[in-house]
């Protein structure tokens, strides 16, 4: 009998979250990484006239598709009533905006928690702060659904104004000291910290170097770039000072690397014994470096820009390639900074320079 | 005092660099073009005939200046006989760096003129009167931030052209091919966008054609390694968001969106309801556009020049080439 479409999405975002169920297990992935995603592009070409032209054209079985498209086009299989839930990547303009549309949250949901939960070292419920707004404030921000699905998962019991402490583009640091010295009093020593690269930022400039102590068994999250920043900020060094003004190891500082255009995301695994600067895929996504002009992975140990396989991405898109530069590294990948490509003979305009900075 | 005799005097020199077997070669190894792109630009876009009102206009409008340094771009390798003459109607005193990229044609001409007046510098001079930039806005920003506090810095940044088409579309076509031809695309004046009026898929398959034709007679050189990075991503792009046409040596793509092609021979195609609409629907493109291609009458449009389709890359000489204010 043949399946419909909505049966069909289900089908497959049972067996994506069956990779999620078994990685939280400890047990052996339930099916080959490569079979499933077959079927997810054959199930994203079928339902998808974009997706299905662009296998023509490149003449695969599973093409990456460009993030530009995303601000482009509808990149899902499902219609717009279908779709409930949108995130938006970040911009100053509607049109210089992506779209990531879902249907369904729970396979991204599951699949979030899943890996944050091992990369934060998480094993029982632990307090929770985010340095960033409550998801009712900015519900397109696929970041601020994945930070308050952890709050969720693995906070505990607290109301929301001590839980967020950004309001309307305001740190309310006078909150979030009240929060820490109750925890502190409460000898608490496992504490979670969600927040931007550019919330740190804010922090730090805010203490003037002073220290900002924490509990002692605390884990940062640090996550996404500096876009609205008007200053350069070494990531390394932000870390640092991270580190320095909680009181805490720099390995317990932890970098994330998501994109509103995929479901799953990728940690460093320092807290837990792991390498820094390393990037760790959970089981059901990988990142594969790739040439910039063929789009064919390189040589292991040589620069490509992401080519990012995510089984959770159910019913958008199974592979995309983004401009970041990535190598293959230990037991994950290292984070490079964006391609550039060489710079355009003369006055013919790139495009990058026509959409400005 | 330096005027329409100097200038002459350079265009004769332009012509005895075009009739030199050697410049050929070093033309193609320095340019990437393909042996025939760079011999149809020096028969086709240099511009050695002139009329004496052209030249008269452009002396006119040059100015005075103690003394001018001119930095070019290695975009079209043609531009620098433009530059230099724009230069020397200015001044007795010129100095002329070239892009280290595309030196050949610049040296060349300098050579030929054989005159004091005109001199190639090996490092930009920070300190003349006027210095005269073209290039990427990041290379005049550069020059501008070096330059002498009692310089002015004429700078004349990237940009691109578009057609707007209707009627004719095989016609108009094969004419917007020579245009996207010529130095690759490479250019300022290199149409990237055509808006067409009417059966824009139509109109984007009879592109692919041209493209392809004019390819076999003149074909594409190499890609820049930037280029080809942006064509992978750009054609995927194209495909799944568009319409897209792929040949050996070209690419167009039907898209109702800002998705500009990497140069190397690649068009976007984008529908447009009426010629009236045309002004309103350049959005972001619209401040980098120095040249409209069309077979259609339109009203004039501010500072940018309006030509035939497939005279698009044959400017007059008295210009402005580029009629945005220099930055």
């Amino acid at each position: 009998m043949t399946m419909s479409k909505l049966e069909e999405s289900e089908a497959l975002h049972a067996r994506a979250r069956a990779f999620v169920a078994a990685f939280g297990r400890g047990e052996p992935m339930p099916e080959a990484f490569d079979a499933l995603a077959r079927d997810l592009a054959d199930f994203q070409a079928r339902w998808n006239a974009g997706y299905a032209r662009l296998r023509a054209a490149r003449g695969e079985a599973i093409p990456a598709v460009p993030t530009e498209v995303f601000k482009l086009a509808r990149v899902s299989v499902f219609d717009e009533g279908e779709t409930p839930v949108v995130f938006r990547t970040s911009g100053t303009t509607a049109a210089a905006r992506g779209a990531h549309w879902f249907r369904t949250c729970a396979t991204y949901d599951a699949a979030s928690v899943a890996m944050g939960r091992v990369a934060l070292g998480v094993s029982e419920r632990v307090p929770v702060l985010v340095l960033g707004p409550p998801p009712a404030e900015q519900p397109d921000s696929s970041l601020v659904h994945m930070m308050a699905r952890f709050v969720e998962a693995f906070g505990t019991a607290a109301s929301v104004d001590e839980t967020y402490f950004v309001r309307d583009g305001v740190m309310d640091l006078v909150a979030l000291d009240e929060r820490v010295t109750r925890l502190l009093m409460s000898s608490v020593r496992d504490t979670v910290v969600l927040a931007t690269s550019l919330a740190y930022v804010h922090l730090l400039d805010a203490l003037g170097g002073a220290k900002f102590r924490m509990p002692d068994r605390t884990r940062a999250m640090q996550t996404g770039g500096f876009k609205t920043l008007t200053r350069s900020v070494d990531g390394s060094a932000l870390r640092r000072d991270v580190a320095r003004a909680f009181c805490i190891d720099e390995s317990a500082v932890v970098s994330e690397y998501g994109m509103t255009e995929l479901s799953s995301q990728f940690w460093e695994t320092s807290f837990v014994g792991g390498e820094r600067n390393v990037w760790v895929e959970p089981p059901w996504a990988r990142v594969v470096p790739v040439d910039p002009e063929t789009l064919a992975p390189v040589a292991n140990g040589a620069t490509g820009i992401a080519r990012i396989e995510d089984l959770a991405n159910v019913d958008s898109a199974v592979a995309i390639v983004t401009a970041d530069q990535v190598r293959r590294a230990g037991r994950g990948f290292e984070l490079l900074g964006r391609s550039a490509g060489a710079p355009p003979r003369g006055c013919s305009i790139a495009t990058e320079e026509m959409l400005g900075p | 005092m330096s005027g329409a005799a100097d200038v002459r005097a350079l265009l004769a020199a332009a012509a005895r660099v075009a009739r030199d077997p050697a410049i050929v070669d070093a033309l193609v190894s320095s340019t990437g073009l393909s042996r025939e792109n760079v011999e149809l630009s020096l028969a086709a876009h240099l511009e050695l005939d002139a009329p004496d009102a052209e030249i008269d206009s452009l002396v006119a409008g040059a100015g005075r200046a103690e003394s001018v340094h001119v930095v070019l771009s290695a975009s079209v390798f043609v531009a620098p006989l433009r530059a230099i003459a724009l230069a020397l109607a200015a001044s007795d005193r010129v100095t002329v760096h070239a892009s280290r990229r595309e030196p050949v044609f610049a040296r060349a001409l300098v050579a030929a003129l054989g005159d004091p007046r005109v001199r190639l510098v090996e490092e930009r001079v920070v300190d003349a009167a006027e210095i005269h930039v073209y290039g990427r806005a990041e290379t005049i920003a550069s020059v501008r931030r070096a330059a002498g506090p009692r310089s002015i810095v004429r700078g004349h940044g990237p940009g691109l052209g578009v057609a707007l088409v209707s009627g004719d579309f095989a016609r108009a076509a094969s004419l917007l091919a020579e245009d996207v031809t010529a130095f690759d695309q490479r250019g300022c004046l290199s149409p990237r966008v055509a808006y067409v009026v009417g059966d824009a898929h139509a109109f984007a398959r009879a592109a692919a054609d041209a493209l392809e034709a004019r390819a076999a007679l003149f074909p594409r050189g190499a890609l820049d390694p930037g280029e080809a990075t942006d064509l992978a991503r750009w054609t995927s792009t194209a495909a799944y968001a568009g319409t897209l046409h792929r040949g050996a040596a070209s690419a167009v793509a039907v898209l109702d969106a800002d998705a500009l092609p990497p140069s190397g021979r690649h068009l976007l195609v984008r529908p447009l309801d009426s010629p009236a609409s045309f002004l309103s629907v350049l959005g972001a493109l619209g401040p980098f556009v120095t040249t409209v291609g069309t077979n259609l009458a339109l009203d004039p449009v501010p500072h940018v020049r309006l030509c035939a389709l497939g005279a698009m890359q044959r400017p007059p000489f008295d210009g402005p080439v580029d009629r945005r204010p220099p930055t």
